[in-house]
């Protein structure tokens, strides 16, 4: 009874949000005329934006295991530096990591590719975030698992690769996801040091056009055309890695 | 088999699991029972036995050979028997086929048909045949433990551990468990269980210890501690289980 009153309001409420929401956004006077030079380097912005991401979530992945195997290890000198690498790095700005990685650490090895230094830079940063969703993962298979698999005569390697790892992976889809839809918009701090990605291109575009809404609102449909899919394809392989019925 | 232990002891942090035990198990034993109330020590001193923990003090020889502390050489001690817990633990992920399957080729190095062709004749044995490609999650307690005995039995282990292996399940799913239990006694097998099944235990079993406070009380053929306990613990505890 409570429950079906508490699901009206719910759907009530967000409806009308929803609805009002659309209805302003709508009714606005939009000069779409104004922008249509702009077109070819918004698109080509998104076409970055793709990539910046595709490569920093893969290489972000790799990253947060290899913390998480750090952390993990046993041994005391790489736990404590993957944590203090952990913490530095979740406790402070993206944008200053961003500035200090391509300003002052890639040119003293005289890098200066600002789409590569953004690459590495944004996967160190969302590595980070990755590395403690895996390690809570891994943590969270119960001791009773590794006992039996103990029992089993596996080696500690064995039991990660066969018992842990596939356990923990359908764990950490859904954060690992969120994380992955934080990486794609993080990757709009990319402006600090001139990569022409998809934000920098509405910026621009609104620089020269002064249509302000009509520049920015692409970035809605565009993001969303990159984050979604993440998420769609999570809950597919979160139903294909089921286990618990 | 024959089981050789001097002062056996295992702390964890300040509480000694097991305090210094001793104790000779002559070759004819077959069934081991170890009885006794709940943190007496039972648990403990199977996984000593299996070698899952290593002794704070003290040793242990089978047949002849000492338990090595070394991990690795520990590990081939594992390897050699099969373990059963209380809560089944088979892994969640894999089908009841693969939980038998996986070790046998992983750590038995069996080729994989040939742990197929295994695994099939184990779970037929155990009535298990229709279950094979079932999760863990869709199978009843009875019938996950009758699979994580098949997984324990597939590479046909020197010793078989079983640490309170009915506990977790309900009358008759225990009856089931056990009879699966005694007639792997009778067929030879070597086994050592802890359990609260003392009826079983009685009838089943070629010695019992009763272990309480991480010692051994009392030891001995079933049907003298059974029949006429010594000491006054022992004699308290079967008052209290078989009261009901």
């Amino acid at each position: 009874m409570w429950k079906t009153a508490f699901s009206i309001l719910v759907s009530v409420v967000l409806l009308a949000t929803f609805s009002f929401v659309i209805w302003v956004v709508a009714s606005h006077d939009y000069r779409w005329g104004a922008i249509a030079p702009y077109w070819k380097n918004l698109l080509s912005g998104w076409w970055m934006t793709l990539l910046i991401s595709g490569v920093s979530l893969l290489l972000s992945v790799v990253i947060g295991a290899l913390l998480t195997a750090g952390q993990l290890s046993g041994h005391r000198l790489p736990t404590v530096l993957c944590r203090v690498y952990v913490e530095f790095i979740r406790g402070t700005p993206l944008l200053t990591q961003i500035l200090i990685g391509y300003y002052l650490i890639a040119n003293a090895i005289n890098w200066h590719s600002n789409v590569g230094v953004g690459i590495v830079v944004l996967s160190c940063f969302s590595g980070a975030y990755l590395s403690e969703i895996f390690r809570g993962g891994v943590e969270s298979i119960p001791r009773s698992q590794w006992l039996s698999a103990r029992a089993i005569g596996f080696t500690e390697g064995q039991t990660y690769r066969f018992v842990v790892i596939p356990q923990a992976v359908r764990r950490v889809l859904p954060a690992s996801a969120g994380q992955f839809a934080n990486l794609v918009k993080d990757s709009s701090l990319l402006f600090v040091i001139s990569v022409h990605e998809f934000t920098m291109q509405a910026r621009e575009a609104n620089a020269n056009s002064y249509a302000t809404f009509e520049a920015y609102l692409p970035l809605i449909v565009g993001y969303f055309l990159l984050t979604f899919p993440i998420s769609l394809l999570s809950r597919h392989l979160e139903q294909r890695f089921r286990y618990e019925h | 088999m024959s089981i050789e232990i001097r002062g056996l002891t295992k702390h964890y942090d300040t509480t000694r699991a097991i305090d210094g035990v001793s104790l000779d198990l002559a070759d004819e034993v077959r069934v081991l029972a170890l009885i006794g109330p709940s943190g007496g020590g039972k648990s403990t001193f199977l996984r000593l036995l299996g070698g899952l923990e290593v002794p704070t003090a003290g040793t242990i020889q089978i047949d002849g050979n000492f338990l090595p502390q070394d991990e690795d050489l520990l590990r081939d001690h594992r390897r050699r028997n099969g373990f059963l817990f209380q809560s089944f633990n088979l892994f969640p992920h894999l089908t009841a086929l693969e939980n038998i399957v996986l070790p046998l080729v992983e750590v038995q190095g069996r080729k994989r048909d040939e742990a197929l062709a295994r695994a099939h004749e184990v779970v037929a044995r155990f009535g298990m045949a229709d279950h094979l490609t079932k999760r863990p999650a869709e199978l009843s307690g009875g019938q996950q433990q009758r699979i994580a005995l098949a997984r324990a039995m597939a590479h046909e282990p020197a010793f078989l551990l079983l640490d309170e292996p009915t506990s977790a399940l309900d009358p008759e799913m225990k009856a089931e468990v056990l009879d699966l239990i005694e007639e792997l006694c009778h067929a030879g097998q070597r086994i050592v269980l802890s359990t609260h099944e003392m009826g079983f235990a009685r009838g089943s079993s070629d010695a019992v210890v009763f272990l309480a406070g991480g010692k051994v009380i009392e030891s001995g053929p079933a049907e003298e501690i059974f029949g006429e306990p010594k000491s006054e613990t022992v004699r308290a505890f079967f008052g209290k289980v078989m009261k009901w």
